[in-house]
């Protein structure tokens, strides 16, 4: 009588390849990934010096936005903190790795190798975050985000007033990053690529590449595997995830932990591609925009996060450079508008028109293609008469 | 009217898997002055499928909450086996192989439908952020695994052809056989169904049905099952509960429960409602 009972759950596991068809787009999909990461190994080669640094500025900000969209975007989590984060990472590596003394004000700094500075900065960070993670795991949505705020205070108080450790209100200069044997600084070795020289802004580029690379990898496999559905559905309900044998708190708490270490891995290489490290480089408006990065390339979406943190970043930085070209900008000092208030207005002209038209953000509009199930390679009885017709 | 449906293996399947029975007793479920559920008990037999009907308000998804740890009863309790499930939370419920399939469709509508039934098998593998993150052999080696039994149990609920579909695009029917396949995916012991069939047109009811009683035949496991449907209630349930505003008015075989008066009235209504429902 019922059809159902010609495929019982106590048979054998009927082995369903995957569709020929999507082999190929499997192949595809990881073939495009290595390609542009090829391609981005040779752009140092073909432009000047500054879009080397710009780009370092983008792979500082895409590891945090990666970060904060594990946590916003994926988990439904919202947070405030993440400059905190930022500022705990770049403080840290500036202490351990830089020298005391210097500057007019009294520095401190253990002399360590920059990459232990690195290593400390995203551990102390991911402590931070640990520290608060009991509230995070309590709270969820828009009331986290109030409870974190309260961070980004704690943390302009502590960068002013830990002068030792922060160089105070003026802040004091990155260490220059360095593997033994190997600085990224612009000599020691000195390097010439095809007869071009590499300085610091193509050295920091190849850093920077290689852990955004190594970011998107982790985060990207995070996703698809089991904490990943995790997350996701905790975010979609919290009482499903619940009632499937997710640990809700813990969850919370952990990727509230991660988040506040890929902040300050960020916060790391943000000092390295500023130079130097002040208060200001971490007020509760950097938050917003790593918020404004995340929503404009997609919540949710790895790539979305590195889209939205290369929009973010680098338009202020590209409209001061050709302030001179683009219409309605002023050179600075002279009236009129900046161009960092010019990104500032486009900005929040795009973000209205990603809510309106591309919730989605970015990532939404490469996947315009709608996904659609292989019907070639239906698996279904044929006996089993159309199904899924639903009013 | 009512759906036939050919029974399975019944009751006697279940000894052999070791399924404790589910007693219910005396629970209260108390919001504020509102008692939702007072001094209910029942008892779900191994292997049984268990029926809980009633109107509207009557209590039903109030006690489903308390079965899987989403509510604290107020007083009495829940025991599977040898543990008290209304002194646990809902993760540590879903560990003793007590899953749920949601009414209100709580899917990730995001997600594929494989992902939505991996997530069945969180309890049952291990891989944690680390792990996964750096793609560790024994995160990608379990994810394959668990895999094949999810592609099994879709393609018994009709789902083999849509692993890959976003859940959120499909029909409200597959949509609800997703929540079925989802629970089913934990490999419980004790499956609670909340309205499997609410909004389904006949054919998918009997589709269902047919799928219930076989899952209770194939696996030997008990089910709960809350439904409106009353077809369907009488044809595949052993023994039936009775709730109306949050107290049980009858409890027994479905021919029993068909003919007592109480229920009756519960359902067609009488002059002295008024006076019942101030108790």
């Amino acid at each position: 009588m019922s059809d159902t009972a010609t495929r019982t759950l106590g048979d054998e596991i009927v082995a369903t390849p995957m569709a020929p068809a999507s082999g190929r787009a499997k192949l595809l999909k990881m073939l495009v990934p290595l390609v542009a990461f090829a391609a981005m190994l040779a752009v140092p080669i073909f432009v000047e010096p500054f879009w080397t640094q710009v780009g370092f500025g983008v792979f500082a900000a895409a590891i945090g936005a990666i970060g904060l969209n594990l946590l916003v975007g994926t988990t439904g989590q919202l947070s405030l903190a993440h400059a905190f984060f930022l500022a705990v990472g770049a403080a840290t590596y500036c202490y351990v790795s830089g020298e005391s003394g210097g500057t007019a004000t009294e520095v401190g700094g253990l002399g360590l190798p920059p990459v232990v500075g690195m290593l400390c900065g995203v551990a102390l960070a991911g402590l931070a975050g640990l520290l608060f993670s009991p509230i995070a795991a309590r709270l969820r949505g828009i009331y986290l985000g109030v409870a974190s705020l309260g961070l980004v205070f704690i943390g302009q108080h502590l960068m002013n007033t830990l002068e030792e450790v922060t160089g105070g209100f003026n802040g004091r200069a990155t260490p220059i990053f360095a593997v033994p044997g190997f600085s990224f600084g612009s000599s020691d070795p000195d390097l010439f690529v095809l007869g071009i020289p590499f300085g610091e802004a193509e050295r920091e580029w190849y850093l920077g590449l290689f852990l955004l690379a190594a970011a998107w990898w982790f985060a990207h496999n995070l996703l698809r595997s089991r904490p990943g559905r995790a997350l996701q559905t905790l975010r979609d309900s919290e009482t499903a995830a619940a009632v499937m044998g997710v640990n809700v708190q813990a969850y919370k708490a952990r990727v509230f932990l991660l988040s506040s270490m890929y902040a300050g891995l960020a916060g790391v290489l943000v000092a390295l591609s500023i130079g130097a490290i002040a208060p200001e480089s971490f007020t509760l408006e950097v938050s917003v925009l790593y918020l404004a990065m995340i929503v404009l390339g997609g919540l949710g979406s790895v790539g979305g996060a590195v889209a939205g943190a290369a929009f973010v970043s680098a338009l202020p930085v590209i409209f001061q450079r050709y302030a001179d070209v683009l219409p309605l900008l002023s050179q600075p000092g002279q009236g009129g508008l900046s161009a960092p208030q010019g990104a500032r207005i486009l900005f929040g002209l795009t973000i209205i028109a990603v809510v309106l038209f591309q919730p989605a953000g970015l990532a939404g509009l490469a996947r315009r293609r709608p996904r659609r199930p292989a019907r070639t390679t239906s698996v279904a009885p044929s006996t089993a008469p159309a199904q899924g017709s639903t009013p | 009217m009512s759906v036939r449906v050919e029974r399975g293996a019944g009751p006697t399947a279940a000894g052999d898997r070791g399924i404790p029975p589910l007693v219910v007793r005396d629970v209260t479920v108390q919001f504020g002055a509102l008692k939702a559920l007072s001094e209910v008990s029942f008892t779900v037999e191994p292997g049984t499928i268990h029926a809980i009907i009633g109107p509207n308000g009557a209590g039903k998804s109030t006690m489903f909450n308390v079965l899987s740890g989403v509510y604290k009863a107020t007083a009495g309790d829940v025991r599977f086996g040898d543990a008290v499930l209304t002194t646990l939370r809902p993760h540590q419920i879903a560990k003793l192989r007590v899953a749920r399939a949601f009414q209100n469709i709580a899917l990730s509508g995001t997600q594929t439908v494989a992902e939505n039934l991996m997530l069945g098998r969180h309890h049952l593998t291990a891989a944690g952020f680390l792990s996964a993150g750096l793609r560790l052999p024994k995160a990608t080696k379990e994810g394959r695994l668990h895999g094949q039994r999810v592609r099994e149990i879709a393609e018994f609920l009709e789902l083999g052809d849509k692993l890959e579909t976003p859940v959120g695009v499909l029909s409200y029917g597959d949509q609800k056989r997703v929540e079925v396949a989802r629970a089913l995916c934990t490999e419980p012991d004790l499956l609670l169904l909340d309205e499997p069939v609410a909004g389904m047109n006949a054919e998918e009811t009997r589709r269902m049905a047919a799928a219930v009683l076989e899952i209770r035949s194939a696996l030997g496991i008990s089910v709960v099952l809350v439904e409106h449907d009353m077809g369907m209630v009488m044809g595949i349930a052993d023994r039936i509960t009775v709730l109306d505003f949050g107290r049980r008015i009858a409890d027994g075989t479905p021919e029993q429960v068909q003919s007592d008066p109480e229920v009756i009235r519960a359902y067609l209504g009488s002059g002295d409602d008024t006076e019942e429902s101030s108790a």
